[in-house]
């Protein structure tokens, strides 16, 4: 990765490449095939190994693609915020706990998908790409974090410029191309996930029910709850 | 008109030996200019022109010292010819105590070709503009030292707004996790860069490809630039290089966090349903289903 000719192709070209095939590959999909919109829940299969797996990877991915976004949009913000050495570290500590949750989500969903022959049946290979994509990604990302400190400062000076001059159709690359080999990995691994997007059940991401955060409390009436012969607990979340 | 057309009239004419020359002398002051704007942002961190050693040689009269061709293909690719065995190259590492010089984006053979002809334009004048920067040879206190470590914290912001060195690097004994590790330990720097003269100059136009374009718009001004050096002159006095122990404490308080983390999921589910319908898969088992 270190050929200028394959520098430009994978940092300012795939780039491109990767979000118009997002745009495209996304509203596409969503006209042709709009109920194939969804992460097609496997809870009914296996229900034990799936929490650990489902909500670490949400919650762990939540906080790192939002530290990705802030360090996008307020670059400066966060370099005040780490202008002292305790708060950068305090900063530092959370991203690494959360990327650690994400990885562990993201092995026990893999594991999981191994594992139980059901959940295995109704997995797709763009499944296991994916899923071996985003592993990947998590483990460099948690490589650099660790021995490539302190990201969240130099992120806001070297990898926030590159992003905005992609984004506003500039391309600089220069704040790329001398860094460490994983940190390249990161950037192009995250852009061939952006590409790939389109054509996995990550696409369930973009119609997320936000509006159940807000949206009047239901009553679910359970029917007949008393007269099933053997029922071992009442299924949480269920009022009668 | 015709004569003008069929150029006739132009070879008795002297305008266009006049465009000519005018042309080749706006090229030729612009290619120098160009050199010179490339010196200062790539060179003058480790190179003066008539005002004595940095990390690299004072390039003063230069091309007396080796031929032109040599120097345009040094110029493109230094480490190549260190490997390729060439004497002078590395008599010139030697020199630099051990540091190679970088390649600098954006060299060419055009490129360097107008730096050689630049260089030897300066060589001539009575003082380049290119003989370095004057840096106080006042004595450092403890509070210059107290002073640099707040700017490399970042606790006392870069008036030019780049970024705090503890981003990307780190300094024995400076803090308790350390500090960055995807640039160099600057513990020994001031060593390397033989002194304050060499430092003060890489810190007030760093040309590491790192570095350059991070700070190309956010030079560190002279007072940040001797506090710096009155910080790393004294760690350098110190001596060592920063552990790695703060990368485990790093990773172990990062686990630590995570597991807390899983625990609250547990805790915030803990009336989750666990299983599919036991009774049915009890029941399948059993054959019944």
């Amino acid at each position: 990765m270190t050929n200028p000719t394959m520098n430009l192709l994978l940092f300012a070209m795939l780039p491109y490449v990767a979000l118009f095939v997002f745009f495209l590959g996304t509203i596409m999909r969503y006209r042709k095939a709009p109920f194939t919109y969804s992460s097609l829940s496997s809870q009914f299969l296996e229900n034990n190994q799936h929490f650990w797996g489902l909500t670490a990877l949400h919650y762990g991915i939540f906080a790192i693609l939002l530290g990705h976004l802030m360090g996008l949009l307020i670059p400066r913000q966060v370099l005040l915020w780490n202008s002292r050495p305790l708060r950068l570290y305090v900063l530092e500590i959370f991203s690494l706990a959360f990327a650690l949750m994400a990885l562990v989500g993201f092995v026990g969903v893999i594991e999981r998908r191994i594992r139980y022959p059901k959940a295995r049946t109704v997995t797709t290979p763009a499944d296991w790409i994916i899923e071996s994509m985003l592993i990947l990604q998590a483990a460099a990302g948690i490589y650099v974090a660790i021995f490539y400190p302190w990201g969240t400062s130099w992120y806001s000076t070297s990898a926030a410029p590159y992003l905005h001059s992609i984004f506003f159709f500039r391309p600089d690359i220069s704040y790329l191309v001398t860094m460490p080999f994983i940190v390249k990995f990161h950037v192009v691994n995250g852009w061939l996930i952006v590409g790939f997007f389109p054509f996995t059940r990550l696409v369930h991401a973009l119609v997320a029910p936000l509006p159940y955060l807000w949206r009047k409390p239901q009553l679910a009436r359970w029917y007949g709850i008393g007269i099933l012969p053997v029922w071992p607990r009442r299924p949480s979340g269920v009022r009668d | 008109m015709l004569d003008w057309i069929t150029g006739k009239g132009f070879r008795n004419s002297l305008t266009p030996r006049v465009c000519a020359m005018v042309a080749l002398l706006i090229g030729t002051a612009a290619a120098q200019q160009d050199a010179g704007t490339f010196f200062k942002q790539n060179c003058t961190s480790c190179h003066t022109i008539g005002g004595g050693r940095l990390t690299g040689p004072d390039l003063k009269d230069v091309g007396s010292r080796r031929d032109r061709a040599w120097l345009v293909q040094f110029l493109q690719s230094p480490k190549a010819m260190i490997d390729s065995g060439d004497l002078y190259a590395t008599k010139l590492q030697q020199e630099a105590r051990g540091v190679v010089m970088p390649n600098i984006a954006g060299m060419n053979p055009q490129q360097a070709q107008a730096l050689v002809d630049m260089i030897s334009t300066e060589s001539k004048l009575p003082r380049s503009q290119f003989a370095g920067m004057q840096i106080s040879d006042r004595p450092l206190t403890d509070q210059d030292i107290a002073k640099g470590r707040l700017v490399f914290l970042g606790e006392q912001q870069l008036s030019g707004g780049g970024p705090a060195c503890i981003s990307c690097h780190t300094v024995k004994g400076l803090t308790l996790l350390g500090g960055g590790r995807l640039g160099p330990d600057l513990t020994r720097v001031y060593e390397r860069l033989q002194g304050r003269k060499g430092l003060a100059a890489w810190l007030s136009s760093p040309a590491s490809p790192t570095m350059a374009p991070v700070f190309k718009d956010h030079a560190i001004q002279p007072e940040e630039v001797l506090s710096l050096v009155a910080l790393f002159e004294d760690s350098a006095k110190r001596g060592g290089q920063d552990d790695t122990t703060s990368l485990l404490n790093f990773f172990l308080l990062g686990v630590g966090g995570m597991v807390l983390g899983l625990i609250s999921l547990d805790a915030l589910w803990k009336t989750r349903f666990r299983g599919v319908r036991r009774s049915m898969v009890h029941k399948n088992d059993r054959g019944e289903g």
